[in-house]
Parts: C-alpha cells; sequence; structure tokens
C-alpha cells in the first residue's frame, strides 16, 4: 500500500512565553492523513495552528509532540523535501533577480543543473504564462505575476506534494480562474496538494477533502461533498416547468408532509457572470 | 494553460552539495552588490586622490608612506565596514522577506544554507580587497613614475643608464613591495573573520542594528584584548574582581592585534612567511569556531 | 503537556567561547611573542599618551590605525616646527615616535627638529640676554636631539641609518670623535651598510688624541685594498697622520702624479 503524501500522528506544538510560565498552544494533538492525488484544504480562522502544522509539515519548525511524514519519510529530514513544493503567502523573492534568474536558483538548490535547468525553466514559465516576462526583473512584477512565478518556483523540481499557502490572494478573478485551473491540471497529473485559503468558495470548487482547525484543534474533517451536504433536504433544479407542474408538485409535497422550504430563480455565480462580462 | 510532460531530471538528494551552497553563494554575492556597498571601494578611490594632491608639499618617501597608511588604513576600515555591515543584514533580510521559507523549504540544509551566505560575504570582501588593492597599486605607480621623472629633471644635468637606474631603484624601494601583500591579505582575514563573528551574533540578536553595535564594541574590545591578556597574567597585584574581568576579555575575545601587520609593513618590517600563515591560520580558526556556533543556534531555530 | 524546557543557546555557545578561550590563549600569547621579536607591535600605547592625543585618537591607534595617527600627528610636528613652537614639537615628536617607533624617518626628524633646528634656535634666541644661558639651552637641545636618537636605536637595533645619524650628531655637535667612530663602526658591521662607513670611521678615529695608530693602521689597511679605496679624503687623512705619526717617508704612501694633458 502506498504511503499517504501527509500524515500527521497527535501533533502537538507549543511555545514557551518568555519569562513566563504559561504556554500558548498553537497545535493541539492534530491527527490527518492526506492521500496521493488529493486536494486537501487546510481551514481555519487567524491564529487556529494552519500556519504552524504547513512549517511542521515543511520542517521549519519541530514539534513538541507527535510527527509529521511526507510519503513514508519523516519531514524534519532534509530529503523529504525534495518531494515537496511550497508556495509561502505573498511570496517575496530577491526583487533583483528576473523570473528565468529565480527559476533557475531555484532549481540549482534542487540539483537540477545545466541544459536540465534551462529547460525546465522555459517550460514553467510557459506552464504558468510568464514566458513574455522572462527577463524582467521581479521586481517590476504585479501581484498576480508573482504568485505565477512562486507556483513555478514550488514546481521546478517536480514535486509530488504541493503545499499552497493562500495561492490566489490578491490575485483578480481572471488570473484566480487560471491558478484554479492549474491546481486541478496538477491534481490530474497525480501531484497532491495541500490547500489552505480563506477563499471559501475556490475551496469548494476544488478540494476533495478539507479539515478545519480551530485554537490548534481540528474540529471537522472528511469529504467536502459530505461535509456540506444539507442531509434532511432535496434539491430539484427544473427547466420550462410550467406553472401548473409547479402547482402539482407544491400540492404531493404538502399532501406527503413534508415541507417546501424554498422556490426561487437559481442564479449564477458573480465570478462567472464576470467573467462572461470581461472576456 | 497546459502542462507538458517532462522528464524527472533531478537528481537524489546529496548529503552535502558544493552545488547548493555555491548557488546560495553567488546569490548572495548579486544581492549584496546591488546594496550599492560597492560604494565604499569609489570612497576609497577618492580618499587615495585627495590625499596624493595633499602631500605634495612632503619628501618622496614621506609621500609614499603618508600614501600607503593613508590607502591600507582607509582599506582596513572599508573591508571591516563591509563585512559587519553585509552579514549583519543577511538573516534579518531573508526572514523579513520569507525568502528563508522559500530555501529552507527546498532539500536545502541549514548548514548549506549558512555556508553559502558566509562565503558569499567572503566573495564580496575579497572582490572589494582586489579592486582596492588595484586603485592602490595604480596610484603608488603613478606616483612613482612622477617621482622618477622629477628626480631625474631636478638633477639640472644628463644621467647615465648607470645613475638612472640607481636613482628608479630608489625611488622604487618606497614604492609597492612585496612584503606589502601580507599586510593586503591580514586585511582581508581580519575582516573575515569578523564577517563570521557578525553572523553568531546575529543569530541572537533581535535586530540587524543590535548586531552592528555588538560587533562595533568588540572591535575595540578585540583591539585592547592582548593589553588586559598581558595585565591579567603579568600583574599578581590587582584585585580578584578586576582578574576576573580581564580574564573574561582574554578567553572570549578575539586578540585582533594579530592581525594589524601593515603599521609595522609601511615602517618597513617584513614578517617572515611561517609567522605569517599561523597567524593567518589563527584567523581562519577563529572563522570556523565562529561559523560552527552560529551554525549550532541557526540549525535549532525556530523559524 | 509542558514543552521541553531547551537550554537557551546562548549558554552552550559562552560554554563554548570559553573553552575556544582557554586554548587559543597560549597560541596568541606565542604569536604576540613571536610578533614582538620580529619587531612588529612595538608601539608603547600608554595612559601618558592618550592624554597628549587625545581619546579619539588613542583609539584610533589602538583599533589598528596607529600609522594614520602617526601621520597625522607628523604634519602636525611639521607645522610646529614651521612656526618654531618648539615645546609643541618635543611633544609631537615623542607622540610619533611613540606611535610608530619602527619609522626610521621620524627618529630622524625628531633628531633633526631638536639637535640641529631648535639648538640653533635656542642659540639666537634674542629673549635669553646672557650668552651662558644660551649656550646652555642650545645643549639641552642636543641631549633632547641624542635622547631621540638612542631611543630610535633601541627600538630598532637591526637597522643601521640612526646608527649614522648617532655618528653624524656626535661629530657635528658634540665634537666627540671617539663616539662618532663608535657608532661609524656599528654602521659598517651591517651587511646592508653603505660602504664608506668603515672609511667614516676610521675619519673620526683618526681625530682622537692618543689613537692615531689605530687610524693610521685602519686606512693603510683600506688603502692597500685598491683603487676604489683611495678616496681624497682617505689620502688627505693618511697624509696628515703620515706628519703626526712622523712615518719614514720610504713608508709612506705613494700616489702618483696626475697628468694633466
Amino acid at each position: 500500500m502506498a504511503d499517504p503524501a501527509i500524515s500527521i500522528r497527535n501533533l502537538t506544538k507549543l511555545y514557551p512565553i518568555p519569562f513566563r510560565r504559561e504556554q500558548v498552544r498553537a497545535v493541539h494533538d492534530l491527527s490527518l492523513t492526506v492521500e496521493p492525488g488529493q486536494v486537501y484544504g487546510l481551514l481555519g480562522p487567524n491564529g487556529s495552528g494552519k500556519s504552524t502544522t504547513m512549517k511542521i509539515i515543511l520542517g521549519l519548525v519541530s514539534p513538541t509532540a507527535g510527527n509529521t511524514q511526507i510519503f513514508g519519510r519523516d519531514s524534519s529530514e532534509v530529503d523529504s523535501r525534495e518531494e515537496v513544493g511550497f508556495l509561502p503567502e505573498n511570496p517575496y523573492f530577491y526583487k533583483y533577480l528576473t523570473g528565468e534568474e529565480t527559476l533557475r536558483f531555484f532549481g540549482k538548490l534542487c540539483g537540477i543543473r545545466g541544459a536540465a535547468l534551462k529547460e525546465r525553466a522555459r517550460e514553467l514559465l510557459k506552464l504558468v504564462g510568464l514566458e513574455d516576462a522572462a527577463n524582467r526583473r521581479l521586481g517590476g512584477y504585479s501581484k498576480g505575476m508573482l504568485q505565477r512565478i512562486g507556483l513555478a518556483q514550488a514546481l521546478v523540481q517536480e514535486p509530488r506534494l504541493l503545499v499552497l499557502d493562500e495561492p490566489t490572494a490578491g490575485v483578480d478573478p481572471a488570473g484566480s480562474r487560471e491558478i484554479l485551473d492549474l491546481i486541478l491540471e496538477l491534481k490530474t497529473r497525480g501531484i497532491t496538494i495541500l490547500l489552505c485559503s480563506h477563499l471559501l468558495g475556490q475551496v469548494q470548487e476544488i478540494c476533495d477533502r478539507v479539515g478545519i482547525l480551530h485554537r490548534g484543534k481540528l474540529v471537522r474533517e472528511g469529504k467536502l461533498a459530505d461535509l456540506i451536504s444539507v442531509e434532511s433536504q432535496t434539491q430539484l433544479i427544473l427547466e420550462n416547468a410550467s406553472p401548473e407542474l409547479l402547482a402539482r408538485i407544491e400540492a404531493d409535497i404538502a399532501g406527503a408532509g413534508a415541507t417546501l422550504v424554498e422556490k426561487t430563480k437559481p442564479q449564477t455565480t458573480l465570478e462567472r457572470f464576470f467573467l462572461e462580462v470581461t472576456k | 494553460m497546459e502542462l507538458e510532460t517532462v522528464s524527472r531530471s533531478h537528481v537524489r538528494h546529496q548529503f552535502f552539495s558544493f552545488g547548493r551552497v555555491g548557488a546560495i553563494a553567488s546569490n548572495t554575492v548579486l544581492e549584496l552588490v546591488r546594496l550599492k556597498v560597492f560604494y565604499f571601494v569609489l570612497i576609497f578611490g577618492l580618499l587615495l586622490l585627495g590625499c596624493s594632491f595633499f602631500m605634495t608639499n612632503f619628501d618622496i618617501d614621506e609621500q609614499f608612506r603618508m600614501l600607503k597608511d593613508v590607502s591600507l588604513g582607509s582599506m582596513s576600515i572599508i573591508t571591516w565596514m563591509l563585512a559587519v555591515l553585509a552579514t549583519a543584514m543577511l538573516l534579518p533580510k531573508d526572514t523579513e522577506d520569507r525568502t528563508l521559507y522559500t530555501i529552507l523549504a527546498k532539500p536545502v540544509p541549514r548548514f548549506e544554507y549558512l555556508l553559502g551566505k558566509l562565503c558569499g560575504v567572503f566573495i564580496l570582501l575579497l572582490i572589494s580587497t582586489l579592486v582596492m588593492s588595484a586603485i592602490f597599486a595604480a596610484m603608488l605607480f603613478i606616483r612613482e613614475q612622477t617621482a622618477i621623472s622629477q628626480a631625474i629633471k631636478g638633477a639640472g644635468r644628463v644621467l647615465s643608464s648607470k645613475e638612472i637606474g640607481e636613482v628608479t631603484q630608489g625611488i622604487r624601494a618606497e614604492t609597492f613591495t612585496w612584503a606589502l601583500v601580507p599586510g593586503i591579505i591580514s586585511i582581508y582575514v581580519k575582516a573575515a573573520l569578523f564577517s563570521a563573528l557578525t553572523l553568531l551574533i546575529s543569530t541572537f540578536a533581535s535586530s540587524w542594528i543590535f548586531t552592528i553595535v555588538i560587533s562595533a564594541a568588540i572591535y575595540v574590545i578585540g583591539h585592547i584584548e592582548p593589553i588586559a591578556r598581558d595585565y591579567w597574567l603579568t600583574q599578581h597585584g590587582a584585585s580578584p574582581l578586576t582578574k576576573v574581568f580581564l580574564a573574561l576579555i582574554s578567553l572570549f575575545f578575539p586578540d585582533l592585534q594579530l592581525f594589524n601587520l601593515v603599521d609595522d609593513i609601511v615602517a618597513g618590517n617584513a614578517i617572515a612567511l611561517a609567522l605569517f600563515l599561523k597567524t593567518m591560520a589563527l584567523g581562519g580558526v577563529y572563522a570556523l569556531v565562529y561559523f560552527f556556533l552560529a551554525y549550532f543556534v541557526f540549525a535549532k531555530k525556530e523559524l | 503537556m509542558k514543552p521541553k524546557r531547551r537550554i537557551p543557546p546562548i549558554i552552550p555557545v559562552t560554554l563554548a567561547l570559553l573553552l575556544f578561550g582557554a586554548v587559543k590563549l597560549p597560541i596568541e600569547q606565542s604569536l604576540d611573542d613571536a610578533h614582538r621579536a620580529s619587531f612588529f607591535r612595538g608601539a608603547k600605547l600608554t595612559l601618558g599618551l592618550r592624554e597628549q592625543i587625545g581619546q579619539g585618537a588613542f583609539l584610533a591607534a589602538l583599533s589598528g590605525y596607529r600609522s594614520l595617527v602617526a601621520d597625522l600627528l607628523f604634519l602636525g610636528a611639521f607645522t610646529a616646527w614651521e612656526r618654531t613652537d618648539w615645546g609643541k614639537l618635543v611633544v609631537l615628536c615623542n607622540n610619533v615616535t611613540a606611535l610608530q617607533p619602527r619609522v626610521i624617518k621620524y627618529w630622524e626628524m625628531s633628531v633633526c627638529y631638536m639637535a640641529y633646528d631648535a639648538s640653533v634656535a635656542a642659540r639666537n634666541n634674542p629673549r635669553l640676554p646672557r650668552e651662558a644661558l644660551r649656550i646652555k639651552a642650545e645643549r639641552q637641545y642636543w641631549d633632547l636631539g641624542r635622547d631621540f636618537v638612542e631611543r630610535g636605536i633601541r627600538n630598532n637595533p637591526d637597522r643601521w641609518k640612526l646608527y649614522e645619524r648617532l655618528a653624524i650628531l656626535m661629530k657635528d655637535k658634540y665634537q666627540n670623535h671617539a663616539a662618532a667612530s663608535e657608532a661609524f663602526t656599528k654602521v659598517s658591521r651591517f651587511k646592508d651598510a653603505p660602504e664608506y662607513a668603515k672609511r667614516f670611521a676610521a675619519y673620526e678615529l683618526s681625530y682622537c688624541e692618543g689613537r692615531e695608530a689605530e687610524a693610521y693602521a685602519l686606512l693603510l689597511r683600506y688603502f692597500n685594498q685598491g683603487p676604489q679605496e683611495r678616496l681624497p679624503t682617505l689620502i688627505a687623512r693618511l697624509k696628515a697622520l703620515e706628519e703626526k705619526l712622523s712615518i719614514p717617508p720610504e713608508q709612506r704612501i705613494y700616489i702618483p702624479a696626475r697628468n694633466h694633458h
């Protein structure tokens, strides 16, 4: 059986407060698993422990108790990061480097050299739509461009796991759509994605599973569809239904002892509307 | 956007990679150069130019000695300032900009990250020292040629080639001699030692200003250390508290006077190769110790 | 659950530095001794000097900019010389030589300023009405000059220039030909000494009462070494000594007459 992409067992992280006895409990006895090929949304309000959990997965912070593994390797070991690409929130790279130089720099850190590195950088720039800006310094990039180059550097070593922290934060709807489409494309290629985002609409669109953290604890976790279904209700959407048909259906509902909760016209999303209008 | 199929081209994780260290080091040099630290070198060049105009009232040998003193003194302070300023900014800047997370999220051991950063500063210091040495040598050469032509003209008669040779040799003995090279190397080694020390301080410090202030204080104390050491080891009448204080200074701080060779080299002293190599080796050991202690702190640091 | 109490890293780092300090201390001490034996680090940076040159200059001198500070003070000395401020000049010369004891020029200039310039100024000082006082002041400046050259020699025993300066001072001012001869002899023992030094030692010896025979033997030996030694002064001194010592004619040196075509 294949190792899970991420395996978190009884993870606890406590931060001592200098000169005081009490500690800050950032994460408390967290256990969760992300299977390979899934898109997992890690949600929670500010201060819920998402960032701490992510940093522990990436080996930047060590746990107080418990352990985390990436594809069966302890995440505190450096070589476990061969399999991980990370896009931080508000990525800030070296302003003086061009897009291509940035990817070559990170590629070298992952052991890619020479012609292979050059080719890889070119492909990634094409992938994220920054071919024309390849020789422009990052200091001149827009927010959306920085997110895209950030995604490109996260992919430079062809990781099996991507950790994305607010990948569409500050990006316009068109750019967000491109990033989301790319995430879905990466998923079809079998890349596991751990996504942290406050934009719940986007999370709902692309995640298979979600985990909700609150004050360091996992309060809900499971398949998205299961979590957000309202079990006791059924939704029907009719097209070209005549008023007589609707009256008959309402009568049947009342006769069966059920309740008609709402009768409205369905709406498209504002995003779809915006995209249609601005195409 | 479409994703093309690419082959897995990266190598297996290496325990230690010169390539990773080199990538971080070269990036650090670029970063520091872009901070316009090389303007210091420009100031150096201007200082020398100004100095040479100012000295024309003096004898040839006094002029050359002053030119050497100003050049080597400026080189010493500029290299030290570059070392401290460049190193003090390394970690805080990466942490504040979060590039530190992006880099360490790659399979890059913290040791290599720190080593790469420090090597970048060492390379910057080497480039600066070489550029300043070239400017210094050029100024010496120009003054030397001017002095030779003035001496030949000032003789008041046509000199024989033997006499011209003697005049030239006499003036050349006052300008560039190979004995200056150990002095310049010692300036570089002292700056490199300080860079490693500043890195150690920055792993503890809460801000880069604090790092710079502490480094500057250690610079002064390090030059007084030999006096404290002499007093501690030879004075028997001092109070126990004084002895403890002097002992702590002697043990904690490096003897920076060991690396101040230029004053006596300009005065005509030449240092024996064996003694010079031993002194530089001690500087290298200091830098290594400070680096490893910095790594010890950084390895366990919560980011 | 309590987090494991981590020892703050400053504690092991401090202990490591102390341990390293214990190891490096004897190495530094031995290197320091080796440097001093090679005439490095001979400057005496005392509290007295600090009071004279000020805190900033003293700190700069301590921090490895001794030579720069000495240069600046030397410029000040030059200015004091131009203004004939001899009192200030003495102080500055002392400071400069304390900071850079291995720069021969500083010692030489100090000797010249004191024994040649200040002494002459004192001898001609209109503010001193009595000749005896003026002579006394002149001699005090000679002694100051001598003190400088002797201290310079103690700091630079491996160099001949200051021995030569001492010899010239003894000859010019003290008329002490024996001391001058002795100093020139010391110069001649250095490998890189000028070749005239041995001759000058013999010339000075030739002026010493009771040592004419010794001087004659030396000068004759040089004369017999070949034409390169038969310089006019040497020949003149030999001739003078031949007269003084009543050397028989057949033993006197022969100088062929010059052909004046």
